[in-house]
């Protein structure tokens, strides 16, 4: 397909096979299929409500899956949110989550939970703190004092700790200042870059969201509704007029 | 002055019995958030482990006892599989836990009921109660020292346990949500387990001392009634809160029993109960419902 990456890049590593949840009587989701490929970073973009929450929740285990199937690396993943995690996909999830009554360093241990031992947790902690050095200052600080922007930082390197093979972002950019969603998008594309993280973000700000990664969907209450490249989509006319705010806001 | 060190002691050592009661059941209302009314039960378990190992197994007080934390440890475990797994997996209304908690109690009082019957034991002299002589200011009976002295141990080991082990930070994160802690990597089912164990091991320590200073009977376990007014006064699921309301209660009902009469006792608790409601009603170390979201 389009990618610009090795051979390494068309390689699948997680795949959701026509994905389906129900909250009660509404369907949130309902049969949605993506592919994340390995060192990408894939962008899920859609409106309030889409159902992107419910898409990162159903792959976490933490929202019933009534049918369908997520492969990562061809095996299915399990359905319990630690199994998930052991397998090699961790979130930050939407609104950060973090344990504001436990200090950043707790946190990022929690974070580390299904590593083995304290030797792999501290090498796994120094590569975080060398990502995000305002953590480091900040270790003994409680999670709850930090800045948003720091919060989201402690958020990302969080779910880093538990060493993924895919990391799952839900709205890094949730309730930040412009000036510090950059900032933390600057990071993650270093993050894809230097530790060959692949990436897969969903992401109200579609702009941010398309500038960040190599290919993206389109979520549409509950439905994959147009995928491509993500530079195609930034140029895409009917994403331009639904999600990047009409002509008024053109200066990418 | 002798006479109020020593009923300072002895409510200290009573404090220190419900504070095994109280952080236990502080514990699952952090976790889990509803208020377990069957904790009682894994107390009278306890007694009556310890009691049956001593008499008809033969067994030593170490024995015993030891048989006893895990067997209350192990039931404790065995009534959130049973009796409060099934709610959770179903809904988030805690409130279904709380009832189905109430009716585990019943459960639990009424097995020993109909098995072994509702009559008052007293457990073999094998806790020394003989007087002691403290620093020649003051004298009181060995138990209480005794009982003192071992729930600060298992207190500080709790502490221990919580601040030290990986586990223990993630009961610690648990407290704080659940839901986030099992996105973190940990096995959910398997926490909540944990903290019953422990729960219902430091139940069943405060079991054997009352039944020790009081004596064995099915419904003993409504003594958890003053565990719960002194979690609640401390601050609902806070530990450090729970220990320092139960100390209080501890103090207040021996100062009361001793100064003015034995019938003040319950007075005083549910009075300092009414006070902390109106004037802090998140208790003295509790969290405002804001900060916890
Ligand atoms: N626990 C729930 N119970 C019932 N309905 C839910 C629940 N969670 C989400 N929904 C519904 O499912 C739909 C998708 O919600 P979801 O949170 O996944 O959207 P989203 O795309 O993440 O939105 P946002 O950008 O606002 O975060 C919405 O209609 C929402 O009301
Ligand atoms: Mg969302």
């Amino acid at each position: 397909m389009i990618g610009n990456a090795g051979p390494e890049s068309d390689r699948v590593i997680m795949s959701v096979r026509n994905l389906s949840v129900d909250y009660g009587a509404i369907r949130a989701l309902k049969g949605v299929s993506l592919d994340v490929r390995r060192g990408e970073i894939a962008a899920v973009i859609g409106a309030n409500g889409a159902g992107k929450s419910t898409l990162m929740a159903a792959i976490m285990g933490d929202a019933r899956r009534s049918g369908g199937q997520i492969l990562l690396d061809g095996t299915p993943l399990p359905e319990r949110s630690y199994q998930v995690v052991s397998a090699g996909v961790s979130l930050s999830p939407e609104g950060r989550k973090l344990f504001a009554p436990l200090t950043v360093r707790e946190n990022l241990e929690i974070g580390a939970f299904p590593l083995k031992n304290r030797g792999e947790m501290s090498e796994q902690m120094s590569r975080v703190y060398s990502l995000f050095p305002r953590l480091e200052e900040r270790a003994s600080q409680y999670a709850g004092t930090l800045s948003g922007g720091e919060q989201q930082m402690l958020a990302i390197g969080r779910a880093l700790m538990a060493r993924p093979r895919v990391l799952l972002l839900d709205e890094p950019s949730l309730g930040l200042a412009p000036i510090i969603i950059t900032e933390i998008f600057k990071e993650l594309d270093a993050i894809n870059k230097t530790l060959g993280m692949t990436i897969l973000i969903v992401e109200q700000n579609a702009r941010k969201a398309l500038m960040l990664s190599h290919r993206a969907y389109v979520l549409q209450t509950g439905v994959i509704t147009m995928e491509g490249s993500s530079k195609d989509l930034l140029g895409n006319p009917e994403i331009e007029e639904a999600y990047l705010g009409g002509r008024k806001r053109q200066n990418t | 002055m002798s006479s109020l060190i020593q009923q300072v002691i002895n409510g200290l050592s009573l404090g220190s019995v419900y504070a095994l009661i109280a952080v236990g059941y502080s514990l699952v209302y952090s976790v889990l958030l509803f208020s377990n009314f069957a904790h009682g039960g894994f107390l009278v378990i306890g007694g009556y482990i310890c009691y049956y190992s001593l008499l008809k197994g033969g067994a030593n007080i170490w024995v015993a006892s030891l048989a006893a934390l895990l067997g209350a440890g192990i039931s404790a475990m065995a009534v959130e599989r049973m009796a409060y797994k099934p709610i959770r997996e179903r809904t988030p209304i805690t409130l279904y836990m709380l009832i189905a908690s109430m009716g585990m109690s019943i459960v639990i009082e009424n097995i020993f009921v109909v098995t072994i019957g509702g009559r008052f034991r007293a457990l073999p002299p094998v806790i020394p109660m003989q007087t002691v002589n403290v620093f020649g200011v003051a004298s009181t009976s060995a138990s209480d020292l005794l009982s003192l002295v071992t729930a600060v141990v298992f207190l500080v080991g709790l502490q221990l346990f919580l601040s030290k082990t990986k586990w223990g930070l993630a009961i610690r994160a648990a407290s704080y949500s659940l839901r986030t802690a099992g996105l973190m990597g940990v096995n959910v089912n398997l926490l909540i387990s944990l903290v019953f164990f422990v729960a219902g091991l430091l139940a069943a320590i405060g079991g054997i001392f009352l039944s020790a200073r009081y004596s064995l009977y099915p419904q003993l376990g409504v003594i958890t009634t003053k565990a719960f007014v002194a979690a609640v006064i401390g601050g609902l699921g806070s530990l450090p809160g729970a220990v320092v309301g139960s100390l209080i209660l501890g103090l207040a009902e021996m100062l009361a029993a001793g100064f003015l009469s034995s019938q003040f006792r319950d007075l005083i608790v549910f009075g300092l109960l009414i006070i902390t409601l109106i004037v802090r009603p998140t208790g003295l170390f509790g969290k405002s419902v804001g900060e916890k979201v």
